[in-house]
């Protein structure tokens, strides 16, 4: 049997399966709910439905050369409110309790993908890439919405202090990326080598740092909007010893976990499982404990303890190999739920009012990206190939960006709700499209299993 | 936030008592019978529930009602894989009819029992009545031999025959058991109102052939070309979590559901092997995480209630020796084997907890969760007692 034939009769069955599985979802949705036991049903069902339904669609993505995860995010979209609606956003809303496991499990990954040794080694590269792709991101994008901002229906009625403050918040965001999606297209690449490591570094580094730049931002963007002399520097400091202290939980629990592999190592999985949601709860609880009982604002993000765990075990201990491979294995049900509901979560009511200016920015966002990148490669002395594809592994946005949006939306009220709906919108359309620019990254460079196979 | 509090313990719970309860054995003697059988984590269970910390209140466990589900789904699952047919065949037919025969009839007396007790404890109605004993009856007929784990090796060695045949017919009358649960299904639409007859013959029975046809033909889509065991993992879990929840929303049951599919994909399909490696690989936290569920919702009513779980667990009790003493009338072959043979079936295992925990999902009432409590104390009372029991069973084997 040729090739072709084999793949064919691979997509008919994958078909034939998304048309079972339409029937049942049909059939499940056409019933009368009268008991909460049914409609418990109908919510597990539908989770299963949807992680079926994504593993079926990545691998109809992937015979087409495109990364898995676009299957599952568009599994997500299809099967989310905004098309079948087959996934209420009440659904969503329930399953983000296995939403957070799942992110502190890909976190834990991310971390455990760190070496010390090449971030040492290209260190010069990777702080040269952050400060050019950062600082060319926000510039461009600032111009870019001061330009044309006022043609634009949701960002017309904005004077001229607002509508600047509006594009240094929507550039700032603009720098957020998705360590869990470079993570997943890195490892269904398998894809290894300096380049490889560079871009999750810079992904990695970022996401901390945007952070701080954010917090920094807003301080600034308050004395612009409403007056006022003075940055706030509790707000700073307090956010540094946030990342501090969750840097040195997830040491801790790096310590724990590599005690655990030392001594027990059976059932590891389970145990990590254990350690993803307690992470992803215990902080939560924490943070809500110190604003209530003792009116402190201290917040431990998951995501960052979760990275630093997997990089303390990777670097400083003896059993990273042991750990990445473990964490392998449950990898796929992990990434086929996450970025399924991910994809269910994107709001395309924002992207179809603003679509317009949404693909202004993330063009000028794209020009940021390569031409900061570029730069720092060039100044580096980086193989001209690493230069001209990294910016395509900076383009996945999600959860850190839609976070951000949300307290800036708060925070200023004025022009919130405008920041919301077109940050949005930008992350739906990066969020469809950076993974397989990320993947055509990995394959230009030859760092890709893909690649390797083809040469 | 409690919701998260509550399931973090139980996962946390869950796992070190897998380690403490399967693996090491530090503690005394006398505690081994309870440690051995995890049933420490059902009175974990009652201390989250709502009788105690109420960490696992009403809610908490409603909104987790998607992962019971899929404990109850996994469980039903891997009980299948043990009806393989190829396997089965190893062993004499009338070794298969002997566990057959001695569910059978364990069922049969149960039943009788407790049908006709029933109205003297409880008010309830005909239907309810006879769901009640059907499962408790379901409940009895299953068998699980963990009591032999604390008997020596010499015992053990000494009667190898018996040993032999109390692990078969511990692993096939559970068959009966779910076979006789799947009725008790059919009178859940019948509680909402519909016409029994019509329910039954015209809507349940078909919707339950071109349910199970769909689900088969589905399962058998994803089987068709050979995956890696990352992409089965995912295979796997999706499929129990799509079965149980289309189970439950359709008013089946999950833990049947799951238990015919996995029937029919040990005999169907070449990837057997790998499917159970993944079933098995959780299957003691899985059944963990379920006697802290059960525990959660298991109401102690008062000194009465005891007293009843007792009566139950004679009635079971006369059930097995019955059972047990039948099986030599089966042939020459089945003399062989003492007539007190229901001694060594008394310990019950995890099956029971899994179909009263299905039951008290389907069936959610005040009186169900009395039942189920009752039952509950039933089966530490077996399980407690199984390995003295079967100890002297064999003790009359080395006579």
């Amino acid at each position: 049997m040729t090739q072709a034939i084999v793949k064919k009769n691979h997509l008919l069955s994958y078909l034939l399966i998304l048309v079972f599985l339409a029937l049942f979802g049909l059939w499940i949705k056409g019933i009368d709910i009268e008991t909460a036991r049914q409609q418990a049903g109908v919510i597990i069902f539908s989770l299963g439905f949807v992680i079926l339904s994504a593993y079926v669609l990545a691998q109809i993505v992937k015979s087409f050369k495109l990364p898995m995860l676009t299957g599952y995010i568009f599994a997500g979209i299809i099967a989310g409110p905004y098309i079948s609606g087959f996934l209420t956003i009440e659904m969503v809303e329930r399953l983000s309790l296995i939403d957070d496991l799942a992110l502190s499990f890909i976190a834990l990954m991310a971390g455990g993908e760190l070496r010390l040794a090449l971030i040492a080694r290209q260190g010069k590269s990777i702080m040269l890439s952050i400060i050019f792709v950062t600082g060319l991101v926000i510039g461009l994008v600032v111009v870019c919405i001061l330009l044309v901002g006022h043609h634009f229906n949701v960002t017309s009625g904005f004077n001229f202090v607002s509508l600047l403050v509006f594009g240094i918040l929507t550039g700032v965001i603009c720098v957020a990326r998705s360590p869990s999606s470079a993570i997943a297209v890195i490892k269904e690449c398998d894809a290894k080598g300096p380049f490889t490591g560079m871009v999750l570094a810079v992904t990695i580094v970022t996401d901390v740092l945007i952070i701080i730049i954010f917090t920094i931002t807003v301080s600034l963007s308050k004395i612009l909007m409403q007056g006022g002399d003075v940055i706030q520097l509790t707000e700073i400091s307090s956010l540094m010893f946030e990342i501090i202290a969750s840097l040195i939980v997830g040491v801790v629990l790096g310590q724990a976990i590599s005690y655990y592999i030392n001594r027990v190592r059976k059932d590891f999985l389970l145990f990590l499982l254990f350690i993803a949601f307690a992470v992803a709860r215990l902080s939560m609880a924490f943070n809500h404990m110190m604003e209530v009982q003792y009116d402190i604002s201290l917040h431990l993000e998951p995501l960052l303890i979760c990275m630093s765990a997997g990089f303390f075990v990777q670097n400083f201990s003896r059993f990273g190999t042991y750990f990445l491979e473990s964490l392998e294995k449950m990898s796929l049900p992990i990434y086929a739920l996450f970025f399924s509901i991910a994809g269910a979560s994107l709001n395309f009511d924002s992207l179809i009012l603003c679509w317009p200016l949404a693909i202004i920015v993330v063009a000028a966002r794209m020009i940021g990206l390569f031409s900061g990148s570029w730069l720092a490669g060039a100044i580096s002395n980086d193989p001209p190939v690493f230069n001209r594809n990294a910016w395509m592994t900076y383009v996945t946005q999600a959860g850190v960006s839609i976070g951000l949006a949300q307290i800036a939306a708060r925070q200023f009220p004025e022009i919130g709700m405008h920041l919301n709906t077109v940050i949005l919108a930008i992350i739906a359309i990066n969020q469809i499209i950076g993974p397989i620019t990320f993947k055509l990254a990995l394959n230009n460079v030859g760092e890709s299993d893909v690649s390797s196979i083809r040469n | 936030m409690k919701i998260f509090f509550a399931f973090l313990l139980i996962i946390f719970l869950s796992f070190s008592g897998y380690h403490l309860s399967f693996r090491k054995f530090g503690i005394p003697l006398f505690a081994r019978t309870f440690y051995l059988t995890g049933l420490e984590f059902l009175f974990l269970g009652l201390l989250l529930g709502p009788q105690f910390f109420n960490i696992l209140d009403v809610y908490t466990c409603s909104v987790l009602a998607p992962v019971t589900a899929l404990l109850l789904g996994w469980i039903g699952m891997l009980f299948g894989f043990q009806f393989e047919i190829s396997k089965l065949r190893r062993f004499p037919r009338i070794d298969f009819i002997a566990g057959l025969l001695e569910g059978l009839l364990t069922l049969v007396v149960v039943f009788g029992g407790i049908y006709f007790t029933l109205p003297m404890i409880l008010e309830i109605s005909d239907y309810m009545r006879i769901v009640m004993s059907v499962v408790l009856a379901s409940a009895a007929a299953c068998t699980a031999q963990t009591g032999l784990a604390m008997l020596s090796v010499r015992q053990i060695g000494n009667n190898q025959s018996i040993v032999k045949i109390l692990r078969y017919l511990s692993s096939i009358d559970g068959l009966v058991a779910m076979l006789a649960l799947m009725p008790v299904f059919m009178f859940l639409p019948r509680l909402s109102g519909m016409t029994a007859t019509r329910f039954l013959i015209e809507y349940d029975f078909l919707v339950a052939i071109v349910s199970f046809a769909g689900i088969l033909i589905l399962y058998n889509l994803f089987l068709v070309y050979r995956r890696e065991q990352s992409e089965l993992n995912l295979i796997i879990i999706g499929m129990v979590i799509f079965i149980s929840g289309f189970s439950s929303a359709m008013n089946f049951s999950p833990l049947l559901s799951n238990f015919f599919v996995g029937v029919c994909l040990v005999n169907l399909t070449g990837e057997k092997e790998k499917i159970y490696t993944t079933l098995v690989s959780i299957e003691k936290p899985v059944y963990l995480l379920l006697l802290v569920f059960l525990g959660s919702a298991w109401y102690l009513q008062n000194f009465w209630a005891i007293a009843i779980a007792a009566g139950y667990c004679l009635l079971r009790l006369l059930g097995k020796m019955i059972g047990g003493l039948s099986i030599s009338f089966l042939g020459p072959r089945m003399k062989a084997y003492p007539p007190t043979l229901g001694l060594g079936l008394v310990g019950q295992g995890g099956l029971p907890f899994a179909i009263l925990f299905d039951f008290q999902q389907g069936f959610q009432s005040e009186v169900v969760d009395a039942v189920v409590g009752i039952a509950l104390i039933s089966i530490i009372i077996s399980d407690v007692m199984s390995p003295t029991l079967v100890g002297r069973l064999l003790k009359k084997g080395d006579e």
